[in-house]
């Protein structure tokens, strides 16, 4: 389980995030949801400690996150963490050089799924190619929890479905994904737990399914609840 | 530490094409150099010596001889190495800054690898004192091919035959370059590397507090150096010199291995703790 407790993160005099907690169950597909920027980046990147908090904690298994929790969990950011001029074959080894939970038979399954060729140099792919290396870097390590940073922003629909095809599949079951988005649609039926964010704050924290049972709720219909009214 | 020597391994293969350029230049503008300054001194030697009926001692008075100490003062032989220096000190920066900038942002994937993160700035400082020890070593290997064909060029009564050391002990600028003693090899690269772990820690304050980093980087830099000088200072400002020169050189010694180590330090606690996306 990834425990967020307390988060503050104050950038110059703006006070980004003003005690945020929530959990992330593995198994679970949780999804962070606010405008843009309030704050929902920032909160990965504290997870991963790739900025610093001012206060809180954040634990994943109960630990707090070390060199070897990039074993266990990995980033998905909204742009590709690869030079541009490697091919993606390149940074597939890359990967497999640094990372003991590298999978490399993932990894080919996944160049086969979102149809990539593995000679292509990272800088000459489209948009929704460059998303989908992005991912494959991501989903081929054999961790257990993985966070993704707006997956579908600015990607053309045929990509979107295919990436959102991922998440029904084997190759995210039984880990735990903590999603961002701004955009609920593309992946609402997908989703476990819901976290939604204003002002630095967590203003609800619910299970879908139990929403929609209970309440008869949607996603959506929770959110213009909360933001609208 | 397996990572580590993988990340140096990588950290040299970025810079290599450029690298490659930059040696590349070297031999050709030497190489090239070399003929150019021979012959014209021969050409010049030909038109006194011969259609001018100057006396060749009158000539090799006026002139004085083609040696490799006049060719290492030429441009075609300083301009590559200045060039590579200007080259090397920009890459020290840019070794850095290259990861956050641009469209793929690569600091992502450095901070995330399973390893010390202290593994990627060390490889980053091995990187840049092996491209340092790499373009010294090609110029110890040019300088007697150079020698070589001054001599095929210019016949030995018109030139002065000199050693490889006497090469060096000639330039200012090499002897900087390829010190003649292990001594003054420590002194000159020690300095030099430890001016690196320096720039490499404070543009690691600039990357974890952005513009107020860069004061902290100024200011955590002029403390380094008078750690560093701080001998001199004492005898500078308060005529206070105790120490002969062999006791100076090992407190100097002492005091880089202390700036190094506080470098070190600072850099691992900023990489792990502060340094941000």
């Amino acid at each position: 389980m990834i425990e967020v407790k307390d988060l503050t993160k104050r950038f110059g005099r703006k006070k980004v995030l003003n005690g945020v907690s929530f959990t992330a169950e593995k198994g679970q597909i949780t999804c962070i949801i606010g405008i843009n920027g309030v704050g929902k980046t920032t909160i990965l990147n504290g997870i991963m400690n790739l900025t610093p908090m001012n206060s809180g904690l954040i634990l994943i298994d109960g630990k707090k996150v070390s060199k070897e929790s990039y074993e266990k969990i990995t980033f998905i950011p909204d742009a590709i963490t690869m030079l541009p001029q490697m091919t993606i074959r390149e940074a597939m080894q890359f990967m497999q050089d640094f990372y003991n939970s590298w999978n490399e038979e993932r990894a080919n399954e996944l160049l086969g799924f979102f149809k990539l060729k593995q000679e292509e140099r990272i800088s000459n792919l489209s948009k929704g190619n460059t998303a989908k290396v992005n991912l494959l870097l991501g989903l081929a390590l054999d961790v257990d929890y993985l966070l993704m940073d707006e997956p579908f922003s600015g990607i053309d629909i045929f990509s979107r479905e295919q990436i959102a095809d991922v998440f029904t599949s084997h190759l995210v079951e039984d880990r735990g994904v903590i999603i961002t988005t701004h955009e609920i649609n593309d992946i609402e039926h997908l989703i476990d737990k819901v976290v939604l964010l204003d002002n630095g704050v967590v203003l609800k924290e619910f299970n879908a399914e139990e929403m929609r049972a209970s309440e008869g709720k949607s996603v959506i219909d929770v959110m213009r609840e909360v933001y609208k009214g | 530490m397996r990572s580590y020597f993988k990340l140096v391994n990588f950290e040299l293969g970025r810079f290599m094409k450029i690298y490659l350029v930059l040696i590349g230049i070297t031999i050709i503008s030497q190489i090239a150099g070399v003929i150019v300054k021979s012959r014209g001194y021969l050409s010049e030697a030909n038109q006194a010596i011969i259609v001018n009926s100057m006396p060749k001692e009158q000539f090799l008075e006026q002139f004085g001889q083609m040696s490799m100490g006049t060719f290492t003062q030429s441009i075609w032989f300083m301009g590559p190495i200045a060039l590579c220096i200007a080259a090397l000190i920009f890459y020290c920066f840019f070794i850095w800054y290259r990861d956050w900038f641009g469209k793929n942002t690569f600091i992502y994937r450095l901070l995330m690898l399973p390893t010390a993160r202290l593994h990627v700035f060390l490889a980053k400082v091995t990187t840049i004192f092996l491209l340092v020890i790499g373009l010294v070593s090609i110029q110890l290997i040019l300088l007697p091919i150079e020698s070589m064909i001054l001599k095929f060029i210019v016949p030995i009564d018109l030139r002065a035959d000199l050693g490889i050391m006497e090469i060096i002990s000639n330039s200012r600028y090499l002897f900087v370059l390829v010190p003649d003693s292990f001594i003054q090899f420590i002194i000159n690269y020690g300095i030099g590397f430890m001016v690196v772990f320096i720039i490499f820690t404070a543009i690691l304050f600039e990357r974890s507090f952005r513009l107020k980093g860069i004061l902290l980087g100024i200011v955590y830099s002029v403390l380094s150096i008078i750690v560093f000088i701080f001998p001199l200072l004492l005898e500078i400002f308060f005529g206070v010199n105790y120490l002969y020169p062999t006791e100076l050189f090992v407190t100097e010694v002492i005091l880089a291995i202390i700036v190094i180590c506080a470098a070190i330090w600072t850099s691992n606690y900023l990489i792990n703790k502060k340094v941000t996306v």
